[in-house]
């Protein structure tokens, strides 16, 4: 396995980065949480025991589209050892979501999913809630179930929500009919466009749904005291969590706290607000704690969180120069029954479908359509994997019809500093062009190969998310720091990363310092652990409380030795007057003069970055057409192919990412391996099967093939370090999504490579291979 | 019910259950050690991998009661001394913990391998680990993790 660290391109400057050799290319990287995850100490939501605990079970519409006819909960209610039972009827008739609120905390009247929670329970023991739920009598009335995304379209389609035009929104989202969200993206004269090209070429694409898919599934503990209530959650966003909560059983902030124990993964899935509320609900009903775990089969069906099935139609017009004149696309959307965070779906997918090419005329028009399904939401880098896919398969099938190499394709046609992209945005310094350079010299592409082998290589992109973000740091009279944050730490190792920048902020080592983290109750705001952007945010954020506690110890040290504060340098644990090491006072001692006097205590925030201006006009600007910041990468595959089964087998994997300057190597190089294998599995294995009356058929494990040990392959990561404008610290962008994004493409190039037809499905099953080949 | 001891990490203690419970079950509830995780209740993701008489099972499918009279270990019997077991660290240092969830299950499997292959070649640790899903790492630091224990032994 070959990483090779990041070298910083001599050539560039890098404004950006005052001390080049600071970041954390060489540095070793010691996990805060490192030593209670290898002996089995830390604590998930799910080992969490308070006395007097109840257990919850949940009752499902196990239905995709229905009518409540009756609704009996006395026999449950009736059962020795429940303590609560409830239904719509006894929680705020509240809608919610973000974007759109067409969400109730219990099915009112009609159920839209299979997943949707209709009655909970609390019980003394798991069985016996198992037991009540069971013994709750659900009649619902069958309605025609919506399966399909285009269907949803048709003007004769049911509608999954017959009275949206009632549901609050924001008024940039394009509603009509099913249609939950429409975006649009026109640049420059697309018909012109396709006039002047020597080639028209249109490509279709089906993506179905995939699921987010952490190792541990989600628990939820609700305890109240007097008229405020914790919960113990296992949420990736504890500050959304905590709004959920507040907004559906109408509580202030200050009376509700949200502790997130150790998170076992999340990869969007347990974003947004989920069952918090509900258990809140029942905890308070019962007068006792609650608790909440789910099976992997709830886990599975129930979350507003699964990666949406999306279909999509792209042309382009090519120049015989290898110019790309225009492209034209339509993308359809399954956004489910409910609109989770998904409005913002449909203009992220059509950058995507355009992507990072420089193409002079755009009209891409994008859909995000109610269904009967599990809703979709935001899974690591939403809709971007599988438009990628789309694109770059059709990336290739524009080079093949000019004769043009794909490489030489890509690099003729992809932005570099100074271009403009799809939506009119005009790049800064970036490293796509160095992505495609390193990562293709580094794979097999060109090589002499077996017949069943072939090298797919695909470009990428993806935003950073600027937002607001706070924390507090403090040294107490031992010198011993602690890093107060609101970010929220789902295993990527981006919180544990930032006990590093403060640490070089005061010239104390990063195991100086502990971090108190994902709880509501004692940390500023932060958005948590979605967008990729906790270290650019929060990053900033204890950077600025860090820089306080450095003055101030610069001040005590002056004092201390005679010198101007100026003059002072914090490092190695202690402060020094500059050129006089010898003259010097350790930070432990002037924290205990501190401890006497004023502390050394701080809060830092940073306002959130501007988003650039964009050229295009957009139909339902949801914000995302133009990115700060933005993220790039090229994968090159190597695969496999049996023609006798239509297996394919990822051989050997060759990454290059520009996500900006890299502060954590360890942690960067576990994002990348960790999305590939991830768009492995997307590619090829992973799927969503819904029967005809829109139900999961395959909600487990065994069923749904995640990707194993014995399946990875060898991966190569490169750090592009281009120099442009970060959007964190020390000029770092977010790297958690962006890996995940390229990966499925190239396996597809890589694939149509060697059988010679494209596998216009996603995943690439060996039966669907199997199939086209026939 | 019924009542049988267990011997989990070199203590017994008596047990009052169902027979139909399983070991994780007992494991987290009535031993009241929460390191090994239920992740699938399947035998498909081995976050519930416990060693039992030094082979790996998937705790969640094997009755508790079974287990009477073998030796129980779990990642909270890992530690021979106060510090890190060799796996242990190395699993920190080469970064192959991340969420830490799955990490109890994987290195059960890991320490039953070396224990039956002390020098296992990189297709051996595959296979070894195959059982046991992580979806945060791509595994590639987690066989790290394991080479650099070969080498450290």
């Amino acid at each position: 396995m070959t990483d090779i660290a990041p070298v910083p391109n001599p050539a560039l400057p890098n404004p950006a980065l005052p001390n080049p050799s600071a970041p954390g290319a060489t540095r070793r990287f010691v996990r805060a949480d490192g030593p209670d995850k290898v002996t089995g100490s830390g604590r998930y939501a799910a080992d969490l025991q308070l006395s007097g605990m109840l257990h919850a079970k949940f009752r499902y519409a196990d239905v995709a589209h229905g009518r409540i006819t009756t609704l009996d909960t006395s026999a449950a209610r009736a059962m020795p050892g429940v303590l609560s039972v409830l239904t719509h009827a006894d929680v705020p008739d509240v809608r919610y979501s973000p974007g759109i609120s067409d969400r109730t905390l219990f099915a009112k009247d009609v159920v839209r999913f299979e997943g949707e929670v209709v009655a909970a329970v609390a019980a003394t023991t798991k069985e016996i809630a198992q037991a009540a739920v069971d013994a709750i009598v659900v009649e619902i009335e069958p309605l025609p179930v919506v399966n399909d995304a285009e269907e949803a379209m048709a003007a004769d389609s049911p509608l999954v929500h017959t009275d949206w035009e009632s549901y609050e929104a924001d008024e940039a989202v394009v509603r009509s009919g099913n249609t939950v969200s429409f975006s649009s993206i026109t640049h420059g004269d697309v018909e012109a466009g396709l006039s002047a090209a020597d080639h028209v070429i249109t490509s279709h694409h089906v993506a179905d749904a995939s699921h987010a898919a952490p190792i541990e599934p989600r628990a939820i503990v609700a305890q109240w005291e007097g008229q405020k209530v914790t919960v113990w959650t296992s949420s990736q966003v504890p500050f959304d969590a905590r709004a959920g909560i507040c907004q559906t059983l109408q509580l202030p902030t200050n009376r509700v706290r949200v502790i997130v124990p150790h998170l076992g993964g999340g990869f969007g899935g347990k974003c947004g607000f989920h069952f918090e509320a509900q258990i809140a609900a029942l905890a308070k009903a019962a007068k006792r704690p609650v608790k909440l775990v789910f099976s992997r089969r709830e886990e599975f069906l129930a979350p507003d969180r699964r990666r949406e099935g999306m279909t999509v139609e792209i042309t382009s017009g090519v120049k015989n120069d290898g110019s790309i004149t225009a492209r034209k696309a339509r993308i359809v959307i399954d956004s489910g029954a409910y609109a989770s965070d998904a409005a913002f779906f449909p203009q992220l997918a059509a950058m995507h479908v355009g992507g990072p090419y420089k193409v002079p005329n755009v009209e891409i028009e994008a859909h995000l359509m109610y269904t009967n399904h599990q809703p979709s939401g935001s899974v690591r880098a939403p809709t971007a994997p599988q438009a990628c896919w789309a694109l770059e398969a059709h990336t290739d099938q524009l080079a093949d019809t000019l004769g043009i190499d794909p490489v030489q394709f890509r690099l003729q046609n992809c932005v570099t500093e100074g271009d403009t992209g799809i939506a009119g945005q005009v790049y800064g310094a970036i490293g796509l062009k160095e992505c495609i350079e390193k990562a293709v010299a580094a794979s097999d592409y060109g090589a002499e190969l077996p017949d069943d082998e072939a090298v797919g290589v695909a470009v990428s992109w993806w935003p950073s998310f600027p937002g607001p973000s706070g924390a507090h740091v403090k040294i107490d009279d031992d010198g011993a720091g602690q890093i107060i944050t609101g970010a929220q730490e789902c295993g990527t190792g981006a919180v544990m990363t930032l006990r590093q920048l403060a640490a070089d902020e005061v010239g104390l080592q990063p195991e100086d310092f502990e971090i108190i983290y994902q709880d509501t109750g004692v940390a500023p705001y932060d958005t948590g652990a979605t967008g990729s952007q906790t270290l650019i945010n929060n990053g900033r954020a204890v950077v600025r409380a860090a820089r306080q506690i450095a003055d101030e110890l610069r001040k005590l040290a002056a004092d201390h030795l005679e010198a101007a504060p100026g003059d002072i340098v914090l490092a190695d644990g202690s402060a020094h007057v500059a050129g006089t090491p010898t003259k010097n006072v350790s930070i432990p001692e002037l924290a205990g003069i501190a401890a006497g006097g004023e502390l050394l205590a701080a809060h830092g925030s940073a306002p959130p970055l501007d988003y650039p201006t964009v050229a295009a006009t957009c139909v339902g600007e949801q914000g995302v057409a133009g990115w700060v910041a933005p993220q790039f990468a090229c994968h090159a595959v190597r695969v496999k192919v049996d023609a006798e089964t239509g297996v394919a087998r990822v051989m050997e994997i060759s990454t290059a990412h520009d996500s900006g300057t890299i502060l954590n190597l360890t942690g960067a190089l576990g994002q990348v391996h960790g999305g590939v294998l991830m768009g492995i599995g997307q590619a090829l294995t992973e799927v969503t099967r819904y029967s005809d009356e829109g139900l999961q058929m395959n909600a487990g494990m065994l069923e749904y093939k995640l990707q194993t040990a014995a399946d990875a392959p060898p991966i190569t990561t490169q750090f592009v370090e281009p120099g442009g404008e970060g959007a964190g610290p020390e000029g770092a962008k977010g790297l958690a999504e962006a890996p995940n994004v390229p990966t499925a493409a190239a396996i597809h190039n890589a694939i149509t490579k060697v059988i010679g037809t494209p596998v216009n499905k996603l995943p690439m099953t060996a039966e669907r291979i199997w199939e086209v080949q026939q | 019910m019924t009542s049988y001891e267990l011997n989990v990490n070199g203590t017994t203690y008596p047990i009052d259950a169902e027979p139909s419970r399983n070991l994780l079950s007992v494991i987290r509830d009535q031993v009241g050690l929460t390191g090994t995780k239920e992740g699938c209740d399947d035998c498909e993701c081995g976050a519930c991998m416990v060693l039992l008489d030094g082979q790996p099972v998937n705790s969640c499918s094997y009755l508790a009661a079974q287990a009477a009279e073998r030796e129980v270990t779990t990642i909270e019997g890992i530690m021979t001394t106060e510090e890190l077991a060799p796996i242990q660290q190395n699993m920190l240092d080469a970064g192959g913990v991340q969420c830490g969830f799955c990490t109890p299950g994987m290195i059960m499997s890991a320490t039953a391998l070396l224990a039956r292959t002390p020098d296992p070649s990189e297709e051996e640790i595959k296979i070894g680990l195959s059982g046991n899903l992580c979806r945060c790492t791509g595994y590639a630091k987690i066989f790290d993790a394991i080479k650099e224990t070969v080498v450290s032994l």
